[in-house]
């Protein structure tokens, strides 16, 4: 408070300067005259008495200014004048501002946006009420929970409050005639409330509701046209009636993060007969608790649980924990390490790129420093301490600095809306809303401060190094024109730009390379089926009852789908590779053999002829077939690496296999390897069930078709599925089409370090090209004379060149060592045909960046080539 | 008494001016003359350091200043205390006071 005041009395001082000069003036010789008449009156003649006053009194200036810098802001107000000075120094040199402000720009607008990228999709904060209170609990080691388990903490009362949410629920919207698949998150009754989740129009889910939706902001402009008045109205999902009751805001970010972003909020029917849905829990603390009070009692909870549900392997107690949902826990809890390695790396890359940038700049400034010399020497020598010439000068370049960010800033939010107009080729919707906001704000304002002192500490510094008076004897002119740290300047662009290109062009290759990969299975003349029932309509108490109504559905579209023209096979697979995965890790007996092999593989629950439709070559045995369903002997088929895992060289159809306590079955088939998570994976061991056999229903049903011509008959296909169930919801495309979340890494990957790369290549360049005129433009008079005693144009062409040459050879050279290693990492995040010390992309690299060199180094070569020694020799 | 003027003790200047301005509004060349004159012309406060003190005093707000006309008919400027200016006398007065008695401890015993 007592500062504050303060602040706003020396604020008024700001207002009435000129004011408070007059009236210490007048403060001041009323103490003289004060003092004078005081003297006279002791008897001192006037003269001597206003002479001695004076002489009292001291130097009038020093107390004016001392009384003055008790008012002011001293170092704003030093810093105002700086940047003032700097302003207009800097006007008289438009083409020198321009220059440096793009350099600065690129790279600054590069960095903004790849954290503007980074925190939206890694740190985004949740649209919830205070976070830091709320707690993600994993229940006995489960991510999710049951209804049963649920209740029963909720009933503990140990939480202010406790919510669920099962994030990943698909619901059937039907509108009209038609059926759409739609994302809609299922959640309790309370979780609106305990969150604090706000909405925009309408009202939360409240406790007690029942069959509530809260829709999403993009799906009620996209879908509903944006009209208000369906508050109150009823849509169906799952062929429910649900009251729509509250639209979210368009900025709503979810507990899950990562951009994952719903359509619309349901209640979790708590009423629907047999109704498992589980749910994620989230916990609000009570207020003046943290995490680490509430564990010991929940613990003792669980305890209680293990008594209540008791289960053989995992104790409830034994594996529960509590987790924040926001920053880095998140990160963590949701496996995305990689993908914050991955932006990890993006923003080390575009770091450089700002680096290269700030080298152009200090290149610049060098120059600019060197030409200034005379007057510099001249402030010095009347008294401006080095100091104070050296902040003079890093003013200039941070007002460079504020400048290049405010651009940055501006290419930022360009680009940003570009970024989120973006449709990710993903399974689950992400929507990216990358608004500029205080931690945008406050990085730009670092990353400026930064590349001030970046660009204009050394060239500052070096500028006022020099000797005064040599500075001031030899005048403007003939300043020594050394470039020797300008040179190093420019190897080290040419460097960091040879790291920047080969991580760039490795990830082009990578993309390259996964393009051409084959997944193991013909993509181009498949159709994916997707239909997804309403479970309503199919659930029923008993689980074989249920089981057979959907197995109906499946065998009715199998039929009607290989009637189809064109159509050369259907099948069925609860799996489609490359989109959804399993993991299986654990014993596996051979025959009679009581000795256990442990084994991870993937698994698929398929149809008969699915091999066939996918164009998976069988290399032993036969496919499933419609008899090998429950009540059959059981079968297995293994893909090429299972079986030789388990056989050897030994061919394992007629042996038996038996996972875990699963009763044996017997192998019937061999398939060659596919891929079937992503495309980098190699040779993974495989399992594949007969789909007819398993105790699985789920309402997720995938077709698969094997016709000539996919793009042909997908409405056909839409249409016959459509005719079975009118309330499904159906989504049919090509193969082809669906490769998108297996490639989105390595297409990510290529466009932005590829574009990393080329930024930071164009900026070296016109770092080598402006060092390589700037020096021509110093040697004009030397050039005059060699070309006045006969010098060929060729010599004075090779002169420049070999200027040239030195700078990249040694770039190159010392670039192409940091690159071998800088790459080392990356391997990571590239499939495994490709090295991380990919010989085309190192040869690639350096024959891009000599082209490039070349490209800078003509125009100098030519206008050294111009030079007409009269005018050269006259000009001095 | 002709006694040789001595230095200020660093910081006291301003405990000085805050007493010395207990008895009432004061310009700057009272306020001067005053201290010199209780301190029997001991203390000197040049002027090259009352005023900017005056100034620093009013920016933390100890002081206010208004103009008024002085003893000899001319327009001077008035300093006078403020509630806080109060307070932080009282404050520095016990400091000094405690710092004196201590130092004259060390005096007497050591």
């Amino acid at each position: 408070m007592r500062a504050w005041k303060e602040l706003i009395r020396r604020l008024g001082y700001l207002g009435r300067r000129r004011r408070f000069d007059s009236e210490l003036e007048e403060e001041i010789r009323f103490h003289l005259e004060t003092r004078v008449e005081e003297l006279v009156q002791g008897g001192l003649p006037e003269r001597d008495a206003r002479a001695q006053a004076r002489q009292e009194f001291g130097r009038q200036n020093r107390i004016f200014e001392d009384s003055r810098s008790a008012w002011q802001f001293l170092l704003l107000e030093d810093l105002l004048a700086d940047l003032r000075y700097a302003g207009r120094a800097l006007r008289r040199n438009p083409a020198f501002v321009a220059a440096a402000t793009l350099s600065l720009a690129l790279g600054i607008g590069a960095n903004l946006a790849i954290f503007s990228l980074t925190m939206e999709f890694l740190f985004s904060r949740p649209s919830v009420r205070d976070p830091q209170s709320l707690a993600y609990i994993i229940l006995g080691g489960g991510s999710n929970a049951a209804p049963a388990q649920y209740r029963f903490l909720n009933d503990a009362h140990l939480f202010e409050g406790l919510a669920g949410l099962n994030p990943e629920t698909e619901t059937n919207w039907r509108h009209g005639e038609h059926t759409y698949r739609v994302w809609g998150t299922r959640v309790t009754d309370n979780f609106f409330d305990v969150l604090g989740v706000p909405v925009a129009l309408g009202r939360p889910i409240h406790a007690g509701d029942q069959r509530e939706a809260v829709l999403s902001d993009a799906f009620w402009r996209g879908r509903i046209g944006g009209d208000p008045n369906i508050l109150g109205r009823g849509l169906i999902f799952d062929g429910l009636l649900y009251t729509v009751v509250g639209i979210l805001p368009p900025d709503h970010r979810t507990l899950i993060g990562f951009g994952f972003s719903p359509d619309l909020y349901l209640t979790i029917d708590p009423t629907s007969a047999g109704n498992e849905t589980t749910i994620m829990l989230y916990a609000r603390l009570p207020s003046s608790t943290t995490r680490q009070a509430v564990y010991p009692r929940l613990l003792a909870l669980c305890r209680q649980l293990d008594k209540v549900f008791p289960r053989a392997e995992y104790k409830w107690s034994n594996n529960t924990e509590m987790r924040g949902v926001a920053g880095l826990e998140r990160l963590k809890l949701l496996s995305g390490m990689p993908i914050a390695a991955f932006f990890g790396m993006l923003m080390t890359v575009v770091g450089l790129v700002l680096l290269i940038a700030c080298a152009n700049v200090a290149s610049l400034l060098l120059a600019r420093a060197a030409s200034r010399q005379h007057e510099l020497a001249i402030r010095q020598s009347i008294g401006a301490s080095r100091g104070r010439i050296v902040r003079q000068l890093l003013a200039e370049s941070l007002l460079l600095a504020m400048l290049g960010t405010v651009a940055g800033l501006l290419l930022n939010l360009a680009m940003a809306a570009i970024a989120n107009r973006i449709r990710l080729p993903l399974p689950v919707p992400v929507r990216l809303q990358i608004q500029p906001d205080w931690r945008l704000l406050f990085y730009a304002i670092g990353l400026a401060m930064v590349s001030a002192l970046v660009c204009g500490l050394m060239p500052a510094l070096k500028a006022t190094k020099g000797d005064v008076q040599t500075a001031l004897k030899l005048g403007e002119r003939s300043v020594s024109a050394r470039l020797g740290f300008r040179r190093v300047l420019v190897i080290a662009q040419l460097m960091v730009s040879v790291v920047l290109l080969l991580t760039g062009f490795l990830f082009l290759r990578n993309l390259s390379l996964s393009n051409s990969l084959s997944p193991g299975f013909d993509i181009h003349h498949s159709v994916w089926a997707y239909m997804r029932l309403v479970p309503e309509r199919y659930s029923s108490e008993d689980s074989a009852e249920a089981r057979n109504k959907i197995e109906n559905v499946s065998r009715q579209a199998i039929e009607r789908l290989r009637r189809l023209p064109g159509v050369e096979s259907a099948a069925t697979a609860a799996i489609v590779p490359l989109n959804d995965n399993v993991k299986f890790g654990g014993d596996v007996f051979v025959d009679s053999k009581s000795q256990a092999q442990q084994l991870f593989y993937t698994g698929n629950w398929i149809g008969p002829d699915y091999f066939k439709t996918m164009g998976i070559p069988l290399l032993a045995g036969r496919e499933f077939l419609a008899a090998d369903r429950n009540g059959a002997p059981r079968v297995l088929i293994l893909n090429q690496s299972m079986a030789r895992r388990l056989f050897g060289e030994q061919n394992p159809v007629g042996h038996r296999l038996r996972f875990h306590d699963d009763p044996p079955a017997a192998i019937v088939g061999v398939v060659k390897n596919s891929k079937y998570f992503s495309l980098g994976e190699r040779d993974l061991p495989a399992v594949f069930w007969s789909d007819a056999q398993s105790s699985r229903a789920a309402v997720n049903l995938n077709f698969l078709l094997r016709t000539p011509q996919p793009g042909s008959i997908l409405t056909e296909v839409n249409k016959a599925l459509g005719a079975i169930d009118a309330t499904a919801a159906i989504d049919v495309k090509p193969m082809s089409r669906t490769l998108g979340l297996a490639l989105l890494p390595s297409r990510a990957g290529a466009v932005l370090l590829g574009s990393m790369g080329v930024l930071g290549l164009l900026l070296a360049a016109v770092g080598l090209y402006g060092l390589l005129m700037y020096s021509v433009s110093r040697r004009i008079r030397e050039i005059g004379i060699r070309v006045a005693l006969g010098a060929k144009p060729g010599t004075v062409g090779c002169m420049v060149c070999r200027g040239s040459l030195l700078l990249v050879g040694a770039g190159l050279g010392i670039g192409g060592v940091l690159g071998y290693f800088a790459a080392v990492p990356l391997a990571m995040f590239l499939v495994p045909e490709l090295s991380p010390h990919d010989p085309v992309s190192l040869i690639t690299v350096f024959a891009t960046l000599l082209l490039v060199a070349l490209a800078a180094t003509f125009p100098p070569v030519i206008r050294a080539l111009r030079i007409d020694p009269m005018v050269a020799l006259r000009y001095e | 008494m002709g006694a040789e003027p001595l230095e200020l003790l660093p910081g006291t200047l301003y405990m000085l001016i805050l007493r010395t301005l207990l008895r009432g509004p004061m310009h700057g060349y009272a306020i001067a003359r005053r201290i010199k004159e209780s301190s029997s012309d001991v203390l000197t406060v040049e002027e090259g350091s009352l005023y900017p003190a005056l100034n620093r005093m009013l920016v933390k707000g100890w002081l206010i200043a208004k103009w008024g006309i002085s003893e000899n008919n001319r327009r001077a400027r008035f300093y006078q205390l403020t509630p806080e200016g109060r307070a932080v006398l009282r404050h520095e007065q016990k400091q000094f006071q405690s710092l004196v008695n201590a130092i004259f401890q060390v005096m007497d015993t050591a």
